[in-house]
């Protein structure tokens, strides 16, 4: 049970930066994921506190110890890969027995330690097998058993559950939470799947380009994300993104993008401003409401229990539109949430935003957290 | 259309097969033939039980010098140590050209592949100058040292292709299971890797076993430490110029039972290797 600190880690491939000066404290018995697409460094900062790759600088620390020059055997640290790597020339108990058999444990302890955590997997009846014997899912559990059974200063994760089937991916994942909770010990998870991120971590780190952009609980990533990059990775469906303008409207300031037009609070004056909405904080109506832009459903994606809906707006009533992009601005789209087969390609809708939920950001991605919109229908 | 195509398939094949089992069917009958010296245009094809005979055998086990059991003797010390060095080196040589980065990495093993396309014999000559300035010849270690160094080139290479077959995942698995690289190598790549080396220790074995251009250098002067090939180029090249066909085909079979021994003993992993890729588990 120990914690895990990278102090501005940074790690070069000949001309490439994989990891971009990266500074985290990871809590003793946390479950921290960490979120990026493919070649954001994800995988390469598991690999560098694994000692399977050495950073170019910066330290690692396990506990209170700079581990910078230990070899991975020397970390006490258990993985488990993406392809689960098992030794195919091994049964699933010599796989399992494995690490302890190098340590030298005595045989009955390696025994016991071995029925005990195949036990708690479900993979008892598989021991005498060998992996290529074995399903996805039970070789992803015979590799767990193997990190489990070592007991180490914390687990290393790298994409685990990417080679499952959709179904038992979901009871993987629950499962692997059940098992932290009673291990309670450092997990250090990485994937691409946001949805697997948010309901696995206690916090979460987003990657991209080598860079960590943020670092905290899920809750706070999706409510505050700190950059339109995070704002856009997490959440799904994706947020919509609207890029407008912001325009004096007497003493005030407004975003407006086509009919659009939020009123804004805590911004520093004009400019090209993105404002980002979710899908489920804009709500659709079939009656006109006060507020309500009217628009045109031009897609329905069904998501299963709801649909994600398409929408373009009509142009602004006024012909003079205030927008600064000049007369042939292409038409406002935005998704929304609705429920299952509420409506069809062609309907006329209203649309409100949930301005409040509403977040800001500057042409270059980054978050103005000062800017609100205060949407008060007129 | 389909059942010419099949037909047209089964009788090229059958036409192949003969082609390649004639040869061995032809030295068999002949080994057994009691014809006083075995001549290829007294032979018949189907020979009645009459005219089989054991002595072409007995004259090759008893009445030669230096002996048949020498000759082996001296084949399978040559063939197994060539084997067994060369397979020894070239697993380490295929590791580190595998599964480690250092530079001009692949300039080696380009080099490697060009040495191997030199065919062995054209390297006779500096080798015997070489080995016999520092008195090498006629003597065992000075045709191990040549046969082992063909092996590691050829088997380093088959062993190299193989590795890289084998996800880094595993190596790296055994790393975080608390073992070093080397440890790793022989605790879990080695043992995932029989499969090529038991094709590569055949191919090893085969090589220096039936070699003659390189031992009839190399062993001049000591019929004590004649190989099998050798031997048998011996008994062909008789002074009177008359072949005895019944003698050479004889030690020809006897010379093979050891190769197919091995065959059958390694024969697992033999085809295993020579199937690889075929499947991937």
């Amino acid at each position: 049970m120990t914690g895990i600190r990278l102090e501005h880690v940074t790690k070069r491939f000949k001309t490439e930066t994989a990891v971009d000066d990266v500074s985290a404290q990871i809590e003793d018995g946390e479950f921290v994921v960490i979120l990026g697409a493919s070649g954001s460094g994800k995988s390469t900062i598991l690999r560098i506190i694994a000692g399977l790759e050495v950073q170019t600088q910066g330290h690692v620390y396990i506990g209170d110890m700079l581990v910078d020059d230990y070899e991975p055997r020397d970390r006490n640290l258990a993985m488990v890969f993406q392809t689960y790597a098992l030794y195919p020339h091994l049964s699933i108990y010599q796989n399992i027995a494995f690490s302890l058999k190098i340590r030298h444990v005595p045989r009955e302890e390696i025994d016991r330690a071995v029925r005990q955590v195949a036990a708690r997997l479900g993979i008892s009846e598989t021991l005498e097998r060998r992996p290529a014997q074995l399903s996805g899912g039970q070789r992803q559990r015979v590799a767990l058993a193997r990190a489990i059974v070592r007991n180490p200063e914390a687990f290393l994760l790298d994409e685990p559950l990417s080679n499952l089937d959709a179904k038992i991916r979901t009871t993987a994942r629950i499962e692997l939470k059940r098992i932290h909770s009673e291990l309670k010990q450092t997990f250090v998870f990485v994937t691409h799947d946001q949805a697997e991120a948010m309901t696995l971590a206690d916090r979460l780190a987003v990657l991209n380009h080598g860079r960590l952009l943020q670092f905290d609980t899920p809750q706070k990533i999706m409510s505050d994300p700190a950059s339109q990059y995070v704002a856009s990775f997490v959440g799904s469906p994706e947020m919509v993104f609207l890029e407008g303008n912001v325009v004096t409207k007497g003493t005030a300031f407004a975003f407006v993008d086509g009919p659009v037009e939020l009123p804004l609070m805590g911004t520093g004056g004009p400019g090209q401003i993105t404002v980002g909405i979710r899908p489920w904080d804009v709500v659709l109506t079939r009656e006109s409401r006060d507020g309500g832009l009217l628009g045109r459903v031009t897609g329905v994606e069904r998501l299963g229990s709801s649909d994600q809906i398409f929408i373009d707006l009509m142009p602004a009533p006024s012909a003079a539109s205030p927008s600064g992009r000049g007369p042939e601005t292409a038409t406002v789209s935005l998704r929304a949430l609705a429920r299952a087969y509420d409506y069809a390609v062609g309907d006329s809708v209203y649309v409100g935003l949930d301005a409040d939920r509403a977040l800001f950001f500057d042409p270059q991605g980054h978050r103005l957290e000062s800017v609100t919109a205060s949407y008060r229908p007129a | 259309m389909r059942i010419a195509k099949r037909v047209a398939t089964h009788v090229i094949l059958i036409a192949a097969c003969l082609f390649a089992l004639f040869p061995i069917y032809f030295i068999i009958i002949t080994s057994f033939s009691t014809l006083p010296i075995a001549s290829i245009t007294a032979h018949v094809l189907v020979p009645k039980p009459s005219q089989l005979t054991l002595a072409s055998y007995h004259a090759i086990l008893y009445d030669q010098s230096p002996s048949f059991a020498s000759l082996l003797e001296n084949s399978l010390i040559f063939a197994g140590s060539a084997a067994a060095i060369g397979l020894g080196l070239a697993a380490f040589t295929g590791f580190a050209l595998s599964k480690f980065q250092f530079p001009g990495r692949r300039t080696f093993v380009y080099f490697i592949l060009i040495i191997s396309l030199f065919p062995g014999f054209i390297m006779i000559l500096p080798f015997y100058l070489m080995f016999a300035k520092i008195g090498l010849i006629d003597t065992y270690i000075g045709l191990i040292i040549p046969y082992s160094a063909g092996a590691v080139v050829f088997s380093g290479i088959l062993v190299k292709n193989y590795m890289d077959s084998i996800p880094d995942d595993i190596e790296e698995a055994a790393l975080m299971d608390g073992l070093g690289r080397t440890e790793a190598f022989f605790r879990v790549l080695l043992p995932l890797c029989l499969p090529i080396l038991g094709l590569a220790a055949f191919l090893a074995f085969i090589g220096p076993y039936t070699d003659y251009a390189l031992a009839n250098v190399f062993l001049t002067a000591d019929p004590t430490k004649w190989t099998l090939a050798l031997g048998l180029y011996n008994i062909a090249n008789t002074d009177t110029g008359q072949q005895n066909y019944g003698l050479v085909t004889a030690f020809a079979m006897l010379m093979s039972l050891p190769i197919v021994a091995f065959y059958m003993a390694f024969q697992r992993y033999i085809i295993g290797g020579l199937t690889l890729g075929a499947v991937r588990g």
